[in-house]
């Protein structure tokens, strides 16, 4: 799955925005959207709340989870466990990107969100990266990692199944090898 | 001298701390529940020298070089002082111990423990013990007489003993204290004493007075008490000369008596009011050390230095304080002067420095209030009324200091206090001393103010862009009031030395090049409160003018208030102004409300009527709802709103303290819709008004009317039918003054108020309270009446059902009354619209548009037939089984059948557009007939929900749109109910009929396309019954034959009587006729009204044949179709149901 694929997936969470226009309800086929009165906190999926706020016609609320005292505990936490812990939403990084990117102006401490997220990252990558090698190293059957995203699992999925594919075709190409080696003569 | 305080240090971790002085007084010892036991030099040793007796220390005493402590390993330990060395276990219990103490000699202590038992243990050999049992509960303290005669002790289980040591036996006993189970749950430790030296006196601490017992008779001396205490006491303390005795209480007063002359010497009360678990007093001079519950320490030095020369006795006892406190006589006057004042309310303090921060003048309670200063608040409404009278006085006089000086008792105005009169304010803003702060929050946007260092400006930003762009304003003029309104924003300064009050308009919705004025008010005149309405602007000043302004600036009325003003506000062209009536008393207000129209008919609604407020809380926030019903919010969250049904009386609609989490959460009240009931506002947590910073985000409350019981299905029921009724008041008022208002939600909640009566009606009989029955009958719609009447004959109510028809007939009669009346009105109404009709439609249109009707008329016969097979099919299902599962589903499910047709009407002819996804949609759905009737109602409700939302954001920005003035409004309300159709503001009925007319015939195309199509069907045949409606507005009733018949009688009875009055007196002879008599009527003009029929060739009704048949088949079953019943207006339908009802009979 490409990258961008997981945002269009995280497009479909629903954020909080208080318009600035007045709007009946819209019927669309994954379901209907507003009423959206002038002032009225309503629930939208994020491509709407970023297509709206990109054309300055609301103002959005960040969801709870993005506040810097929250995100600090977790990635306290985070740093403290060995495993993954839960996070606030299983879209994290999608929505904080897109979320900083098209309306940090609504965001109280913008900048120190995208770090603390960023610094969350990393480490799970990290983790991620650490589990992988263990993985590889102790030749292990199979493997079992809780509370991992999309995104997270979309990082590393493609490019470890194909190593583990080539690792097996060369652990097997040595024995067998030499039949290999007759052939191409 | 008073006594100085010295202030307070941290002497052990939290909970339960005691003191003693050793036997020099030289330092002080303390006790905590950090099981250490701390030995100061003086209060401010940083360095105390510390004992570890255990985990826990509950008690602990000193004398002669032995400390004992009850610790919680369940023994009484001692150990070498000031060393601190162990010295073996006294005692041991099977509970910890709770209080011990040394006898006078020191030769033994006493024990009380939480195991119910006392025991006295001779000091030096720990054998020698005596146990005293009688307490039913934990013991909670100790004393030892002097002579060592007696032991008192006080338990949990209420009574304080008094027991002879020698024999171990209770010499008496007093029910003195409250009942508990455990020491943690006493309300007061009741530490006691003995009076040192001749051990006259006990002393017990009993509530908020020390009970003072005299020896060996053991009766109740006197007691000592004092106003400074509200809260029980929990220590007494003698002085060792015995003279003074001091008491602590849990709230943190100190009182010190004096006990011969009983008069309180010394007040003091702990700085942050923490309880008093530990009291002891210096055995040399006047000092007294206190601890507190939280483990502080403190001290207080040169206590009750009285000795006046006269005082012999006290001289005597107190010859060694004497020479220390020489010549100090005179300041303890003073010192008590001053005493009693500052100390029994230091939250007077606080509030002083508070009005020197803030403008002066402003009164107390708002102060505090603004000030977020939660804990105050607390603290004044815990102290007593006493005291908040004596605040109150306080503000009144501007002060104690300029009144002589008095005794320590307070010497005021017994009687009730005026309240300080509650400041003007602004709906929406807060406070103005703020330096970030909203000026104003309503429906159309936010005006806020920036007043610090670098800027002073004003920032107006509306919800709805589309309104305006957002502006900022430099605050030059230092603008303290705002308003805003979808066409302007109205600022005001009050005025200054040198410049006056400016009220300063920006109308922006001015097409002109100039969209500012401002208008200066006269010299001394002080603008103090502003608001805008729909083209004008007013203000209110301090010379109690209201003034008020076009919206273009041209001056207009201006007239005198009764009073200073509170706040004011505007919609439309109503007013509502909130000022000062009176004085109010003992915390409340008194206010007066106006309200007035200055649109074309300028009239006063309220006349300066008295607001009603909950009881000691002042206005907060005035206001109209989106559709124009004024509201206002008190401090107590308390929304009310005008109930135009009832007299224009108030009626609270939410209470919003009910909704918050915390104690000192409030709700910020914003806006106030009515379609949908909405109470949009701020959350604010541990404040009442919210920051700018970061943007607060509008929540939306519920509304709910203050029913009793609405935790049962009856009384939630009840709450929703007034509710409904409450909030659907506008929709006449809008319709009374020539507004536009939504026709689809009026209907959608007619359509619940009467589901919500037909439940009601359901669950009463039920219960077999069938008089309730028929009083809930009483508020339905006729056509919900016959529904009734059928499901009490069906659940073989004979009686009721009789009674109901009776009452249908009433309710019939009535309405032809209320027709009579308007009779007049209606042909002069028919002439113009004659007029109309000859001026701007084509007879043409006219037959056009009646062509189809007729079709229609057909085709919906042989579909009410189909229907009611349908129905009979259906409802006879459940007849079969016998018992009908559920007959309150069952009553819901025939109201639908006929209500909500006039729902349906108003939204299918409103409903623009459709989810075109929905694919529940009733057309597409064909009902089968014998399925669950409920699945339609659903469907329907979602509909017409979602019709209803869709109306809402019509209305937004609402509703203010004056039409042209209706002819028929009257007829219109009064008969509201039957005919929602004329409601529509249309001039000409012909142009209904002519689009009905062209919807109807869409609409057939594709009922028949749908076949069975019931959804089809049925809004069809909706239009149909409008259409009858229209037409057949008048048919002939039995009332009108009779007329007719008798209208020469009454003419000759009375033959100055005019038209009306014939038809008034007519109806008054009618209504005396029995009902059988009546019958015969309405029998007759059934006949006759087809024969009108047939002559008329407008009137599409059905023939008398059809209508025969019709009949025949309904009362060969006895579930007949209700819906055709229920044809509103339908006198012969009536009379048939009476007729139905009686064959039930």
């Amino acid at each position: 799955m490409e990258p961008a694929e997981v945002e269009f997936l995280a497009e479909k969470e629903l954020v909080t925005i208080v318009p600035n226009f007045s709007l009946d309800r819209i019927h669309l086929i994954g379901g209907d959207l507003g009423p959206f009165n002038p002032g009225l906190p309503v629930e939208v999926p994020v491509w709407l709340a970023i297509n709206l706020k990109q054309r300055q016609k609301c103002r959005l609320i960040p969801p709870e989870w993005m506040d810097v005292g929250k995100l600090e505990e977790i990635r306290d936490q985070e740093r403290k466990e060995d495993t993954f812990t839960p996070m606030p939403s299983p879209y994290y990084m999608e929505l904080t990107k897109l979320l900083l990117n098209y309306a940090s102006d609504n965001i109280p401490k913008a900048d120190e969100i995208r770090t603390l997220v960023k610094d969350t990252w990393d480490t799970r990558m990290a983790k991620l990266r650490l589990s992988a090698d263990s993985f590889v190293r102790q030749q292990e059957a199979h493997a079992k990692l809780d509370n991992l995203t999309l995104m997270e699992i979309n990082t590393t999925g493609t490019f470890l199944t194909q190593a583990l594919d080539h690792m097996y075709k060369l652990r097997t190409n040595l024995q067998p090898g030499e039949s290999a080696h007759s052939q191409d003569f | 001298m008073p006594s100085a305080r010295k202030p307070m240090r941290y002497g052990h971790s939290e909970g339960h701390t005691e003191v003693c002085f050793d036997d020099t007084g030289s330092c002080i010892v303390t006790c905590g529940s950090d099981g250490d036991v701390r030995i100061w030099e003086n209060l401010d040793d940083d360095d105390p020298k510390s004992i570890n007796v255990g985990e826990k220390a509950y008690s602990c005493a000193l004398k002669n070089g032995r400390l004992i402590t009850a610790v919680s390993n369940n023994t009484v330990q001692i150990h070498t002082f000031p060393e601190g060395a162990p010295d073996g276990i006294l005692t041991r219990f099977t509970m910890h111990a709770n209080h011990v103490t040394f006898s006078s000699g020191g030769t033994k202590i006493a024990a009380g423990s939480s195991d119910f038992m006392i025991k006295v243990v001779e000091v030096t050999d720990s054998s020698k013990q005596k146990t005293f049992r009688g307490h039913e509960a934990p013991v909670l303290s100790l004393s030892f007489d002097p002579k060592d005669v007696y032991l008192a002790s006080a338990s949990c289980d209420g009574s304080v003993r008094v027991w002879k040591i020698e024999d171990q036996t209770c010499t008496t006993s007093w029910q003195l204290l409250q009942k508990c189970n455990d020491v943690i749950n006493a309300k007061s430790i009741c530490r006691l004493g003995w009076q040192p030296g001749t051990g006259k006196l006990l002393a017990v601490p009993v509530d908020k007075v020390v009970k003072l017992y005299r020896r060996e008779t053991w009766d109740s001396q006197l007691d000592l008490s004092d106003a400074s205490i509200t809260l029980p006491l929990n220590v007494v303390a003698w002085s060792p000369c015995g003279q003074y005795l001091a008491a602590g209480s849990v709230d943190g007063s100190i009182v010190v008596w004096n006990v011969e002359t009983q008069e309180c010497i010394e007040r003091m009360k702990h700085e942050k009011n923490y309880s008093i678990c530990g009291l002891a007093w210096h055995p040399k001079y006047k000092q007294v050390a206190y601890t507190d519950t939280e483990g502080n320490l403190g001290l207080l030095e040169n206590v009750g230095v009285v000795e006046k020369p006269k005082d012999k006795v006290a001289s005597a006892v107190a010859k060694d304080y004497n020479d220390l406190f020489d010549g100090d006589d005179d300041d303890y006057f003073n010192g008590d002067m001053v005493e009693p004042q500052s100390s029994p309310n230091p939250a007077a303090d606080e509030d002083d420095d508070g009005d020197l921060m803030l403008t002066s003048g402003r009164p107390r309670r708002a102060i505090i209030d603004e000030d977020d200063n939660s804990l105050d608040i607390g603290l004044i409404k815990a102290s007593s009324s006493l005291l908040e009278k004596e605040e109150d006085g306080d503000d009144q006089t501007g002060g104690f200091s300029a009144l002589p000086p008095s005794s320590t008792q307070q010497h005021f105005y017994d009687g009730p206090m005026p309240t300080p009169k509650q400041r003007p304010f602004q709906s929406g803003s807060t406070p103005a001393h703020l330096m970030h702060r909203f000026m104003v929050w309503n429906s159309v946007g936010i005006i806020r103010c920036y007043n610090d260092e670098q800027d002073n400006a004003i920032d107006v930003e509306f919800h709805d862009t589309s309104v305006h762009h957002a502006t900022h304003l430099p605050n030059s003029l230092n603008h303290t009031m705002a308003d805003l309104s979808a066409e302007a924003i109205l600022l005001a300064c009050e005025g200054t030395e040198e410049l006056a009050s400016k009220l300063h308009c920006i109308h922006f919705g001015s097409w002109d090049a100039n969209k500012e004025w401002t208008v200066d008010m006269p010299k001394d005149e002080d603008i103090e409160a502003i608001c805008l309405g729909q083209g004008w602007a007013a203000c209110a000043t301090s010379a109690f003018l209201v003034r008020v302004f076009t919206v273009g600036g041209v001056q207009r009325e201006i007239f005198s208030l009764p009073g200073p003003v509170v706040s004011m506000a505007g919609h439309g062209e109503q007013l509502m102004i909130i000022y000062h009536r009176g004085t109010g008393f003992d915390g409340d207000q008194c206010l007066g409300v106006q309200l007035m129209e200055l649109g074309k008919k300028k009239r006063q609604i309220l006349h300066g009527d008295p607001l009603s407020l909950t009881r000691k809380s002042y206005l907060v926030w005035v206001g109209f709802s989106a559709e124009g019903t004024p509201c206002y919010v008190d401090s107590e969250g308390i929304v009310r709103m005008l109930n135009r049904g009832l007299g224009n009386t108030w009626i609270p609609v939410c209470n919003t303290r009910e909704q918050c989490k915390g104690k000192s959460d409030h709700y910020w009240v914003v806006g106030i819709h009515e379609n949908p009931q909405q109470l949009r506002c701020i959350p604010c947590k541990g404040s009442r008004f919210p920051p700018t910073l970061p943007r607060p985000a509008v929540a939306i409350l519920p509304f709910q009317l203050p029913y009793c019981q609405v935790t049962t299905e009856k009384g939630q029921m009840e709450e929703q039918y007034w509710r409904s009724v409450v909030f659907q008041n506008h929709v006449d008022y809008l319709s009374k003054n020539g507004y536009e208002f939504d026709e689809s939600a009026k209907n959608q909640a007619v359509k619940e108020q009467q589901e919500l009566l037909m439940k009601l009606f359901a669950l009463s009989c039920k219960l077999e309270r069938e008089f309730r029955c028929v009083e809930l009958a009483d508020l339905m719609a006729p056509n919900v009446v016959s529904l009734a009447i059928k499901y009490a004959s069906r659940s073989r109510r004979i009686n009721l059902a009789q009674r109901l028809s009776q009452l249908a007939v009433e309710k019939a009669t009535e309405l032809a009354t209320a027709q009579g009346d308007e009779e007049e009105e209606e042909e002069e109404e028919e002439e113009d619209f004659r007029k109309h009709l000859s001026a701007g439609y084509s007879s043409s249109a006219t037959e056009w548009g009646q062509l189809p009707v007729r079709n229609v008329q057909q085709d919906q016969e042989v579909e009410d037939a189909e229907e009611t097979d349908a129905c009979e099919e259906a409802e006879e299902t459940p007849e079969v089984h016998k018992q009908r599962p559920n007959p309150f589903s069952k009553g819901v499910t025939s109201a639908e059948v006929t209500t909500p047709k006039s729902a349906v009407l108003g939204s299918s002819s409103s409903q623009g557009r459709v989810n075109p996804f929905k694919v529940s949609s009733n057309k597409k759905d064909p009902v089968v007939p014998s399925a669950n009737v409920l699945d339609t109602m659903s469907r329907y409700s979602k509909k017409t929900s979602l019709s209803g939302s869709r109306a809402v954001n019509k209305q937004n920005p609402p509703v203010i749109k004056p039409l042209i003035p209706k002819p028929k409004s009257k007829q219109a309300s009064a008969t509201s109910f039957f005919q929602p159709r004329t409601l529509t503001p249309n001039p000409s009925e012909k142009a209904v009929e002519e689009r009905e007319g062209k919807a109807v015939e869409e609409r057939e195309g594709k009922a028949v396309e749908d076949g069975e199509g019931k959804a089809g069907n049925e809004s069809h045949e909706v239009k149909v019954t409008a259409q009858e409606n229209t037409e057949n507005r008048r048919p002939r009733t039995g009332f009108q034959m009779w007329l007719e018949e008798n209208r020469a009688n009454i003419l000759t009875d009375n033959p100055d009587l005019n038209e009306a009055e014939v038809i008034k007196e007519g109806m008054s002879r009618f209504r005396m006729l029995t009902s059988e008599e009546r019958m015969v009527w309405t029998e007759k003009a059934k006949g006759g009204a087809v024969n009108g029929l047939a002559e008329d060739k407008k009137r599409k009704r059905p023939t008398a044949d059809e209508g025969e048949g019709r009949r025949s088949q309904e009362e060969k079953s006895e579930d007949t179709n209700a819906s055709k019943k229920s044809k509103p207006l339908d006198q012969s339908t009536n009379g048939r149901l009476s007729a139905f009802a009686f064959k039930q009979s």
